[in-house]
């Protein structure tokens, strides 16, 4: 899959969405409750790092339901990732990440949406701010990133419950290992291990201005997450002096279920 | 006819323990209380707030909340039901009727055939007077004993449970009496002008 | 079951899907200018509200409202009275 490198691919034109057909390759556990499922999807065309999808489910008796997941593997892999976190009472997420086996299918839709979208193609530091789940998106752009080589410098910073809660771990620790441009901080917001060398509790204002790019060096920067991090972080960022058209958010809010 | 795929194994949890009598077609039952608006729920302080009965361009009635809290109080026991599928049932609700409104103002017949309910942060719903008298529709105040939440349309939401949940406006603050019929929100955007659950009146050409 | 209503509160992001049935360029990247209060903004970064039933379109300012749209079996209804222009 190739990614089309110019300054207009964000505002590209689209070919009307229509509803393909997923059929699952792989399920890959990633917690206790988040799993990312590789789909194969019949006439992908392709994506940009940050869009989604949205997905049905029909049951037998003809009752549907709809649900929006972000896109999580870069557009080089030949597979697509959507990683989907256990809701309580979820019902679509229950099924997802519970009853669903390699071989199942169900109805996509998709890419979705230009706005909440980076590529290689864009110039600056790259400061992504994820919540829980939010990291979805955001694990696309450094997964492209990586895929490509930039060298230019990026920083994820990362909120979690407790470790056991943080997507990606091991993917994440080898990244940054391998990438000396690359940062990766993690808060963990409930429960921290022993001997936590990360940032204990929130993200707050004062990580943000400590492990952040400064506002000179103009960084592009992405939040994603519930609604309530979202406006948080981004207005922490604002008063710390970043232009607030320099962040793009994503909010996720609760399941919808 | 393309044919839609079916997912293995997916059903509705909300399916289990539907009692077909009670619960409209295409509903599922359930114990939450979804929250559903089309705006930020406004910050309402009960001192600052009136109701209004209007006719034209005259006033039939205004109260404070204290004067609306002295008219008489209804409470009722209610299934209702969201056009977004979820049915609730057994919801206790008390208020002052439509009935008891129109008394208050010295009014033995409604003065219109319809009405527009008008709400803080301007959402707007019709509804026939046919379907709000004899005790079909109140003003309410109270869910479960307890004044309802701003999320829930408190201090005041008009209730009209037996069509779909949209037509109980939340934040209610004012009805109009209309001799035509005019669309609200969200029946001039597609949705079913009148919202019968029983016959499935979701949208506009149901 | 959600009480803090602030969490219910998406963005135009998440109603890409609704909206792109009915636009052909990208309509979350595009430029949208609030009536009401002048403010324009990407379509994406708007507050979406209701996404149940539709979608009502918020301006993030003023929270006028910009846009609604619904999609039922019988159509597609788009009303955006509160913008004053849409840039792709």
């Amino acid at each position: 899959m190739t990614v089309i490198e110019t300054a207009a691919t964000a505002a590209a034109p689209v070919r009307r969405l229509a509803w393909q057909l997923a059929r699952v390759r792989e399920i890959v556990t990633e917690t206790y409750r988040v799993k990312s499922l590789m789909l194969d999807v019949t006439s992908w065309q392709g994506h940009l790092p940050g869009q989604h999808v949205d997905i049905r489910l029909t049951a037998e008796d003809g009752y549907q339901a709809q649900r929006s997941y972000s896109i999580a593997s870069p557009p080089e892999d030949d597979l697509l990732a959507l990683t989907v976190e256990r809701v309580e009472n979820g019902e679509v997420s229950r099924y997802l990440v519970d009853d669903l086996r390699a071989g199942d299918q169900f109805e996509l839709r998709g890419p979705i949406g230009g706005y909440f979208v980076w590529t290689v193609a864009t110039r600056g530091p790259l400061w992504l701010i994820a919540g829980g789940s939010g990291i979805a998106p955001l694990m696309a752009m450094l997964r492209h990133r990586a895929r490509r080589k930039l060298r230019a410098p990026a920083l994820l910073l990362y909120s979690s419950r407790s470790l056991e809660d943080v997507i990606y771990r091991e993917e994440l620790d080898m990244m940054a290992r391998g990438d000396p441009h690359l940062r990766v901080v993690h808060a963990l917001t409930r429960k921290q291990p022993q001997r936590w060398m990360g940032h204990w509790g929130r993200i707050d204002k004062a990580l943000l201005a400590q492990a952040g790019f400064p506002p000179s060096q103009n960084a592009r920067i992405y939040v994603c997450g519930s609604t309530p991090f979202v406006e948080d972080v981004s207005r922490f960022l604002v008063e710390l002096g970043h232009d607030p058209l320099a962040v793009k958010t994503e909010r996720f809010g609760p399941s919808g279920e | 006819m393309h044919e839609t795929p079916i997912s293995r194994g997916f059903r509705s949890r909300r399916q289990e323990q539907t009692p077909k009598d009670r619960v409209p077609p295409g509903q599922y039952v359930t114990t939450d209380f979804p929250v559903l608006s089309a705006g930020p729920t406004p910050q309402i302080k009960v001192e600052n707030w009136n109701f209004a009965l209007q006719l034209g361009a005259s006033l039939l009635g205004k109260w404070n909340w204290a004067e609306f809290e002295a008219l008489p109080q209804t409470t009722i026991k209610t299934d209702i039901h969201c056009v977004t599928k979820w049915s609730k049932l057994d919801t206790t609700w008390q208020g002052v009727t439509f009935d008891d409104l129109l008394k208050a103002v010295g009014k033995a017949e409604p003065p219109a055939g319809y009405i527009m309910a008008h709400c803080d942060g301007g959402y707007t719903t019709n509804v026939p007077v046919a379907d709000l008298i004899g005790g079909k529709g109140m003003i309410a105040t109270r869910y479960e004993g307890l004044p309802i939440a701003p999320a829930h349309g408190g201090p005041a939401r008009l209730l009209v449970p037996h069509l779909y949940f949209w037509k109980s406006a939340k934040w209610i603050r004012r009805i109009r009496f209309m001799e035509r019929d005019q669309r609200g929100f969200w029946e001039s955007l597609g949705y079913h002008n009148y919202g019968d659950p029983w016959k499935e009146q979701r949208y506009d050409g149901d | 079951m959600t009480e803090n209503v602030s969490d219910l509160v998406l963005d135009g992001n998440a109603a890409g899907g609704l909206l792109q049935e009915i636009f052909v360029p990208e309509i979350t990247s595009a430029q949208i200018e609030c009536e009401a209060c002048g403010s324009t903004a990407a379509v994406g970064t708007l507050h979406l509200y209701a996404a149940a039933m539709g979608a009502v379109l918020r301006c993030s300012h003023c929270d006028g409202i910009l846009m609604r749209a619904v999609h039922t079996a019988h159509g597609r209804w788009l009303e955006m009275k509160g913008a004053r222009y849409l840039r792709f």
